[in-house]
């Protein structure tokens, strides 16, 4: 197989694998965990819950007091990765194409220039958290295969494309078949593994601050 | 001389607000090439089909580089031009085929074309033909 | 047989004068994409070799690939650079026809060494019934002139890569050239592929020049292609590229970005995935290219282009419609259904398995 045709095949069999596992993970995943619904609590509010769960949603979007200053790296490299990750994925004009492709809906792209910046900001923000994550000790010790594996199909794709509209490495079209493929990866684990809080995130984090207002610890 | 001549080609100015870079570099490469012309003698030539332009940028550099003293004209295998440009020691050439279609432009960094002078070969035949002549001549 | 002439031999008995030669060799080098300074040594490598021998086999193909070449733009050169071979065979410029036809092609595989150019692609399915010559299948008159030859070009995409009768679902099992020295289907010799569909004239043109001036293979890429002409690609050398880094792009054929000449990737181009020269040599007398008149590049030099997806889809979008898609929505929401069904029925069993405390049972 040579490059052009790997290039045909993530674009066309390959893509189609990855979506339909992705979704079928994804609306598996989605439906199970809110079928498991919660045991009745039968004890009187100690506080009404009022919006404590919309709050929490948004208080744990902040760092609490002092931690930025025990653990920048966790905040600030955090913060930074996912806003340049979400300027990548949703400003760089072919992935618009792509999206436009897919469900119809479309804005306008940045300059590659602006790209090409984030794209830079975003693989140092990780590859900063991952040797934070390899050097603290504590942190070493709460990590696993998975977050380590998590965060190789995150990059990945973010390094690829890189790559490929550099010119580097290989020629464009092995590295944007690379950058495609890789992709697909990101697609079929995401279900599976942690990255699943792309969908659950908000929803636990109201989960929380619902219960803990119920016990008496409202925000 | 093909149709496609006859359609005119008119590139707004406004529609390109940036160039493809290349006439600068072209521009720098001359500059270089005419240092090193006056200082070791050597020439230098710049193939003008092996670079992307932009509609217009030939005529731009053209422009630019203007007309100089000297225009040449070649017969060998179909029309070429050799002009001076402004800046001399900077030719453009233009090499045309029989049927007057551009084959070959270049812009020569020299004192002198190679194209122009009578090549050492076609010197020493042209003796043998004038000696024969002569000789012929004679006879009569 | 006659010792044949060198080229510059053969040159001069034309009555081309020295400068008239300077003039062919600086517009060879201009064709061969090398640099201006490259003239003398290809003048003086044209006073030492001598005239090939060229067969031209076409198989299945469109006759584009020999339109193309005879409508190159600089006939003065290119006339020459047909005078420095000898073009024993090529059934469709050959003046001779039937048995005739034949009797040359056999002739000059007599003497070994001669150039083999092929344009189409090999059917190969069923012992290659599909197409045939005097008789002759294709794969069979390829498998025999190649093995006395000193090279292979191919010129086209259908030789290079089997092209569009290779196409999906390849009803004749077309194969290009070099995937049949790959399979062993015939002897292996050096292969110079120039796709394009149809190529640029002068760029089969300059490669042929190039192999005959210098007697070697030009430095080729991965596919085969070689590098001088094929080395860059199209989005590379593109002069809207300037406009994909600002990210401004046609949407449609005639819209406002369509009229000032933006990017055509969002209209189906497939420049950033071709290799070829359009962009620079151009074509037409070096008129424009297809993006200078508005239509994105089809990527017809790369393998298997005309299944790569629709021409007017845009490259990072999917190349066919995502079929699974519908079908996993409803499979992963049967999944998760059925999964909540499994789990409550855990949860009730594990209810209904569950002893209530005693005060008794926690003083034991």
């Amino acid at each position: 197989m040579n490059e052009i045709e790997l290039l045909n095949w993530v674009r066309g069999p390959g893509l189609n694998i990855a979506v339909a596992v992705f979704l079928l993970g994804t609306i598996w995943r989605l439906f199970e965990i809110y079928s498991l619904g919660r045991k009745k609590d039968l004890s009187a509010p100690r506080h009404a819950a009022g919006a404590s769960g919309l709050h929490t949603v948004v208080r744990r979007s902040l760092p609490p007091p002092g931690m930025l200053k025990r653990s920048p790296v966790s905040y600030i490299g955090g913060y930074t990765f996912h806003i340049g990750l979400a300027i990548v994925v949703f400003f760089f004009a072919p992935h618009i194409v792509l999206i436009e492709n897919l469900i119809g809906l479309s804005w306008p792209a940045l300059p590659s220039q602006l790209i090409d910046l984030a794209a830079v900001v975003t693989m140092a923000a990780m590859v900063l958290m991952l040797v934070d994550r390899i050097n603290k000790p504590v942190k070493r010790y709460l990590s696993t295969f998975e977050d380590y594996f998590t965060w190789a199909v995150t990059f990945l794709p973010v390094l690829t494309g890189y790559l490929a509209v550099k010119h580097l490495l290989l020629p464009y079209t092995a590295m944007l078949a690379l950058h495609i493929l890789s992709v697909e990866i990101l697609l079929i684990v995401l279900p599976f593994t942690k990255l699943f809080h792309v969908f659950t995130l908000f929803a636990s984090r109201w989960y929380n601050g619902n219960a803990n207002a119920h016990k008496g610890v409202p925000v | 001389m093909s149709g496609l001549d006859n359609i005119p080609i008119n590139v707004e100015a406004s529609a390109m607000p940036f160039g493809s870079g290349n006439t600068g570099a072209i521009l720098a490469e001359l500059e270089t090439s005419l240092h090193e012309l006056l200082k070791s003698g050597k020439e230098h030539s710049i193939d003008l089909r092996s670079l992307p332009l932009l509609p217009g940028e030939l005529d731009y550099l053209r422009e630019r580089l203007g007309t100089g003293e000297v225009q040449v004209e070649v017969n060998a295998l179909g029309p070429s031009t050799v002009v001076e440009t402004a800046i001399r020691g900077v030719w453009w050439v233009t090499h045309r085929n029989t049927l007057d279609n551009v084959m070959a432009e270049f812009l020569e960094v020299s004192f002198c074309p190679d194209i122009i002078r009578a090549q050492r070969d076609d010197v020493r035949e042209s003796l043998e033909t004038l000696s024969a002549l002569m000789a012929g001549d004679h006879d009569s | 047989m006659s010792r044949r002439p060198t080229i510059a031999e053969h040159l001069a008995r034309q009555g081309i004068s020295r400068r008239a030669f300077l003039k062919f060799c600086a517009a060879t080098a201009s064709l061969m994409a090398l640099p201006p300074g490259m003239a003398p040594a290809i003048a003086e490598a044209l006073g030492k070799i001598r005239r090939p021998s060229v067969i031209w086999l076409s198989f299945q193909e469109c006759t584009g690939c020999t339109e193309s070449l005879t409508r190159s733009h600089s006939p003065t050169v290119e006339s020459l650079i047909f005078d420095m071979i000898s073009l024993d065979y090529h059934h469709t410029l050959m003046a001779a026809s039937g048995e005739a036809a034949e009797r040359a092609r056999e002739e000059a595989m007599q003497e070994p060494g001669y150039l083999v150019l092929v344009d189409g692609s090999i059917p190969v399915k069923d012992g290659g019934i599909y197409s045939a010559i005097a008789g002759i299948s294709n794969l069979q008159m390829l498998k025999d002139t190649v093995e006395n030859a000193a090279a292979v070009v191919s010129i086209g995409t259908c030789a290079a890569y089997g092209g569009i009768p290779m196409a999906n679902p390849n009803p004749t099992g077309a194969m290009g050239v070099q995937a049949l020295m790959d399979q062993g289907l015939i002897a292996r010799k050096p292969v110079i592929n120039v796709p394009g569909c149809p190529p640029i004239p002068v760029v089969i043109t300059g490669v042929l020049a190039h192999y005959l001036t210098f007697s070697e293979i030009p430095a080729l890429d991965a596919l085969g292609r070689p590098l001088n002409f094929y080395g860059d690609s199209i989005h590379d050398r593109c002069y809207r590229r300037p406009f994909y880094d600002q990210g401004k792009f046609a949407k449609t054929f005639d819209d406002e970005g369509a009229r000032k000449g933006w990017c055509l990737f969002e209209l189906g181009c497939k420049g950033p995935t071709t290799h070829n020269a359009c962009a620079t040599t151009k074509w037409n007398d070096g008129t424009s290219f297809p993006i200078e008149s508005g239509h994105g590049c089809l990527g017809c030099s790369e393998p298997n282009f005309w299944d790569a997806g629709s021409f007017y889809k845009a490259l990072s979008a999917p190349a066919d419609p995502l079929t699974f898609a519908a079908g996993a929505v409803v499979a992963g929401a049967a999944v998760g259904v059925g999964m909540s069904f499994i789990n409550r029925a855990k949860k009730s069993s594990a209810k209904s398995a569950h002893e209530t405390a005693t005060l008794k049972d926690l003083e034991k």
